[in-house]
């Protein structure tokens, strides 16, 4: 059994080992990458990449295996959610299941449905603290989603939203373990109720 | 029952060099981590202020080339970019009234790229606002401890909306 294949009782306190990996950080922002670069050495990380442009970002992946892209979803000069379909959507590309995390300052549904479709692990709100950007790392460490290939996507299941975020990470204490949505429907009646179950105690006494 | 996928998708699972070599054990644990990083931020505070200033700067420049109330798509866009990278910098940083005004600053864009119209008093009132909050004395300055300013610049964005054309005929 690796190391990699045992699963922590709960991702609250998880910690990960970012020494050797090589992370590439994209933002247009001058400071933005010497804040990140600051939080990943904080974290232990020791081969750290930067890239103000979508050229940059290609350029470095082609040049070297990169573990893992942080993004800014407004990368110049389309944006991060381009770059993310076209390293996804290029089928020579060794890096095309690369984790890729993507940081917004638009953190509206709109742009995370859109960071999704076009291929990112996992999205993160700018302004980021350390604790959030730890989590997210943690997160997508232990992420045992499949991959989908199918004519219009690829990338990592987008259907992980049902199971909610992984226990610990990154949640409020007050957060429900499973978000309930509003009903869309009218309750059944008490009679309706009885009428059911009725109907189920005579399957089973048949 | 399991449902049958269609013969053109393909799923299947991916262990990444990422997630082998980041749950191997001897990383730095969570809580250490996390403050070592705030600490390597805490360093940067000098050096971010310099950097808001010479930020400052080019945004002036930035703004002097827009003519008159005359502001091209382009320019608005870069002027916006330096705004956000402001705002988020400065949240991560600890600067709230930096922050507060580039987000006023980052609003009243929004409102420009939607259709409002380019007010060079509203953007320069925000400007001189910046440029305020970033001298020693308002440095640790919270928005609630200037309602004046604050206010004003909740007005200044209000005014930017007025101006946005009405969708709704």
């Amino acid at each position: 059994m690796t190391a990699a294949d045992q699963k922590p009782r709960s991702l609250k306190n998880a910690s990960v080992n970012l020494r050797d990996l090589t992370i590439l950080i994209a933002d247009p922002g001058t400071f933005m990458r010497r804040v990140v670069y600051g939080m990943l050495r904080g974290f232990g990380a020791n081969r750290i990449l930067e890239a103000g442009d979508a050229a940059g970002v290609l350029s470095a992946l082609m040049q070297q295996k990169v573990d893992i892209l942080i993004l800014d979803a407004k990368l110049p000069p389309q944006d991060g959610l381009a770059v993310t379909q076209a390293i996804r959507r290029n089928v020579d590309n060794e890096n095309r299941t690369l984790p890729i995390l993507i940081m917004t300052s638009d953190a509206q549904q709109l742009t995370i449905r859109e960071a999704r479709d076009s291929g990112a692990s996992m999205v993160v709100a700018k302004p980021m603290s350390p604790t959030t950007l730890y989590d997210r790392l943690v997160w997508i460490a232990f992420d045992r989603r499949q991959f989908i290939d199918c004519p219009t996507y690829f990338g990592p299941d987008r259907r992980f939203k049902i199971e909610g975020y992984p226990t610990g990470v990154g949640r409020r204490a007050s957060d429900k373990s499973i978000e309930v949505s509003d009903a869309t429907e009218p309750n059944l009646e008490q009679d309706d109720i009885d009428s059911l179950f009725q109907a189920a105690r005579a399957g089973q006494n048949e | 029952m399991k449902n049958k996928l269609p013969p053109n998708v393909r799923v299947f699972a991916v262990k990444t060099r990422f997630q082998e070599m980041a749950q191997r054990p001897g990383g730095v644990p969570r809580d250490i981590a996390i403050q070592q990083a705030e600490t390597g931020i805490e360093s940067f505070k000098t050096e971010f202020v310099d950097w808001v200033g010479r930020e400052l700067q080019d945004l002036t420049q930035a703004l002097r080339k827009v003519e008159g109330d005359q502001a091209e798509k382009a320019q608005i866009d870069e002027i916006h970019q330096r705004c956000r990278q402001l705002r988020d910098t400065g949240t991560t940083m600890g600067l709230a009234l930096l922050t507060f005004i580039a987000d006023n600053l980052c609003r009243v864009l929004e409102a420009v790229q939607s259709g409002a119209s380019y007010d060079t008093e509203v953007i320069e009132c925000h400007i001189n606002a910046l440029f305020l909050a970033k001298q020693d004395a308002y440095r640790n300055i919270r928005p609630d401890q200037v309602p004046e300013m604050t206010s004003g610049l909740h007005r200044m964005l209000e005014r930017a909306n007025r101006s946005l054309p009405d969708k709704t005929g």
